[in-house]
């Protein structure tokens, strides 16, 4: 039998964190729960990681940001997609968003979604990074 | 304005006949005349009264009368003087008129020669008084202008607000100190040219709005920000100046200093966007509860269903109590709180508020201490407000402490103030957890604090309501040892600063 791929979630809310999880292994998928960046970098580390979505803020304004800088820069993390997960465009009054290639070499991941998260835009893009169309 | 109807004269002569003569012929025609027997006596009061006329007598035994005349003439320029004398000489009249003696008058005269020259003299002296008169209220007036200059010149200068003016070459023609301030120009030159120093901005607006064809006079403003980061930002106006003939002369540039109003407005923002986003994070997991609920395809058990309708329940509770804390924070913010300020045994707060907690201290099995000091004068306030302040305090005392841990609180009076104070055993704030802590929203983020809920709005409202009573609140701490709070709040307020 196929091992499930492993997705890594990172968010400090429990119970999207749970929800997600949830949707997520309804669609197949072995999902790894991480409720602080610091513990989504070990489990990044410890686990064969298929992709990663995490939520931007965390216990800082950036927390995402920062975590995925961490993932990108790893061999591993290279080849995985990274997705951040935002509601924000506060405090800054500034809209992420990743669409052209400068963006994302610049955000270091690969694509931005709104929150709440669908499962299936999530799925989506995870699925366009490995087809080479993201 | 001098009275002519009556001239005044002064008659110095040593011979006392004439003296008594002239006297009376002049009375008689109507002048008010004074006599003097010497040249001494007549110096003294030709120098000291106003007179319209003299007449000296050029030989006197003490003086000579052209030293009388000059005397007179050095103190009291404009009465006008006649020399009598027996002998006339070219000479002595020459010396005279150039010492400003108006006439010559030979002895022995006429009346009407007298009169005849006096007349003549007092019509002079008329002349020279309106004239005297005249330049005066011109004077008076050019002090007035340049008075009135300069009380401008300090008004414009004083103005907080910054002024420059510029002509249709792009000079400047006047400017003030805070001109140069909100500019942030080193210098300003006037006569030279400055537009190009001006911001873009500015000078966009003067391009394209003040050309030679204007014939309104409509302002324009535009929003600067001089330095960035909210630091200096100004609102300009400009306006033109127009001649009288409605050609354009220039421009005049009045800059608001409005920093303090846009760093306002972006905390303003930035408040509604932070509590948006506070409210959005219940509503999004509530809302994903009951999707996945929903969803037939999830093949939930009854077990995950009542979970997850319990969790969408406590989500729920928390963002009212989020929107209550916000409603709370908007009315003290707004000052619409109707204060009903009474006199507040604070012993008994205390005591209520300890008792609201009673099932909480219970399980964490703490040790609660208060012992109530006798004798507190009361303190004038707003019941629910002072109730509230001890009731965050004391809720965090509870929430952030370690089983079995302990909760102190005293209150007493200090000098003007009823100090209350809280202090807990339990987990502490670190240094730069300690700073944050008036910000809405904040909840420290370390290991301990994990698996308490709130919504960090409690600090703010205990901040705004020691503020809102002109005290003080003071935080001790120590990471994973404890904290204490100090409040200070003033009792002899006035009802004014009660209402505020
Ligand atoms: N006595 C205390 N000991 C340790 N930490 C505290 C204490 N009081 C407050 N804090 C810290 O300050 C933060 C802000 O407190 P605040 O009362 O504003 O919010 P809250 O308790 O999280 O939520 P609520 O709005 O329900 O009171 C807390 O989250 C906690 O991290
Ligand atoms: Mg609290």
């Amino acid at each position: 039998m196929e091992t499930k791929k492993k997705i890594l979630i990172a968010d400090d809310d429990p119970d999207i964190l749970a929800q997600t999880k949830l949707l997520l292994e309804e669609r197949g998928f072995d999902v790894i729960p991480a409720e602080s960046a610091a513990s989504a970098l070990k489990l990044f580390e410890a686990n064969d990681i298929y992709a990663a979505a995490l939520d931007l803020i965390m216990e800082e304004m950036d927390s995402g940001f920062t975590l995925s800088y961490k993932i990108k820069k790893t061999e591993k993390g290279k080849k995985i997609p990274v997705v951040i997960l935002t509601s924000a465009t506060y405090l800054t009054g500034f809209k992420f968003d990743a669409t052209t290639k400068e963006e994302k070499s610049w955000l270091k991941c690969d694509a931005i979604l709104n929150k709440p998260v669908d499962v299936e835009d999530l799925l989506m893009k995870i699925e366009e990074y490995y087809s080479g169309t993201l | 304005m001098v009275s002519y109807s009556k001239a005044k004269i002064l008659v110095i002569d040593d011979e006392d006949a004439l003296r008594g003569a002239v006297k009376r012929i002049l009375e008689r025609e109507g002048f008010s005349v004074v006599t003097a027997e010497n040249g001494a006596r007549g110096i003294s009061l030709g120098t000291t009264d106003e007179f319209d006329l003299a007449l000296i007598d050029l030989k006197m035994p003490d003086y000579s009368g052209l030293d009388v005349l000059r005397e007179i003439r050095k103190h009291k320029p404009n009465t006008v003087c006649f020399i009598a004398t027996a002998y006339a000489s070219y000479e002595t009249a020459v010396e005279a008129t150039k010492m400003g003696a108006d006439g010559y008058i030979l002895k022995p005269f006429t009346p009407e020669e007298l009169l005849n020259h006096l007349n003549s003299g007092f019509k002079k002296r008329v002349l020279i008084l309106e004239a005297e008169a005249l330049k005066n209220e011109r004077e008076a007036r050019l002090l007035e202008i340049a008075f009135e200059r300069t009380r401008l010149n300090t008004v414009i200068k004083s103005l907080a607000d910054g002024v420059l003016v510029v002509n249709t070459d792009g000079e400047v023609v006047y400017y003030n100190n805070a001109a140069l301030k909100y500019l942030n120009l080193q210098d300003i030159v006037i006569g030279r040219p400055i537009l190009e120093e001006l911001p873009r901005e500015i000078q966009d607006l003067i391009f394209a709005n003040f050309t030679s064809e204007i014939t309104e006079k409509k302002s324009f403003s535009v929003e600067v920000e001089i330095k960035p980061k909210h630091e200096l930002v100004v609102e300009a106006t400009l306006s033109p100046v127009l001649r009288q003939s409605g050609k354009l002369s220039g421009v005049v540039i009045v800059i608001k200093n409005i920093s303090e109003f846009k760093k306002v407005e972006h905390l303003k923002s930035q408040f509604v966007s932070m509590v948006a986003h506070e409210l959005k994070a219940p509503v999004a997991a509530t809302l994903g509860f009951i999707n996945i609920i929903l969803n037939k395809e999830m093949n939930l058990s009854r077990e995950q269903e009542v979970d997850f309708l319990s969790r969408s329940r406590v989500r729920l509770g928390s963002l009212l109590n989020m929107v209550n804390d916000l409603l709370d924070i908007s009315r003290i913010e707004m000052k619409t709180v109707m204060r009903e300020i009474k006199k507040l045994d604070m012993n008994q707060i205390i005591s209520d508020t300890l008792g609201m907690f009673t099932a909480d201290i219970k399980k964490k099995d703490l040790t609660v201490i208060f012992e109530p000091k006798e004798n507190m004068p009361e303190v004038r306030a707003d019941h629910g407000e002072i109730s509230r302040l001890v009731t965050n305090l004391v809720s965090n005392a509870i929430k952030y402490n370690k089983q079995s841990g302990r909760v102190e609180i005293t209150c007493c009076q200090q000098k003007n103030y009823a100090v209350l104070e809280i202090s807990d055993t339990g987990i502490g704030l670190r240094k730069e957890e300690q700073e944050k802590l008036w910000g809405e929203f904040y909840r420290a983020k370390n290991e301990f604090t994990k698996d308490i809920t709130g919504t960090g709005l409690g600090m703010p409202i205990v901040k705004r309501i020691v503020d809102a009573y002109s005290g003080k609140i003071e935080v001790e701490s120590k990471y994973t040892e404890g904290t204490r709070f100090k409040v200070y709040l003033p009792y002899n307020l006035t009802d004014d600063e009660l209402n505020n």
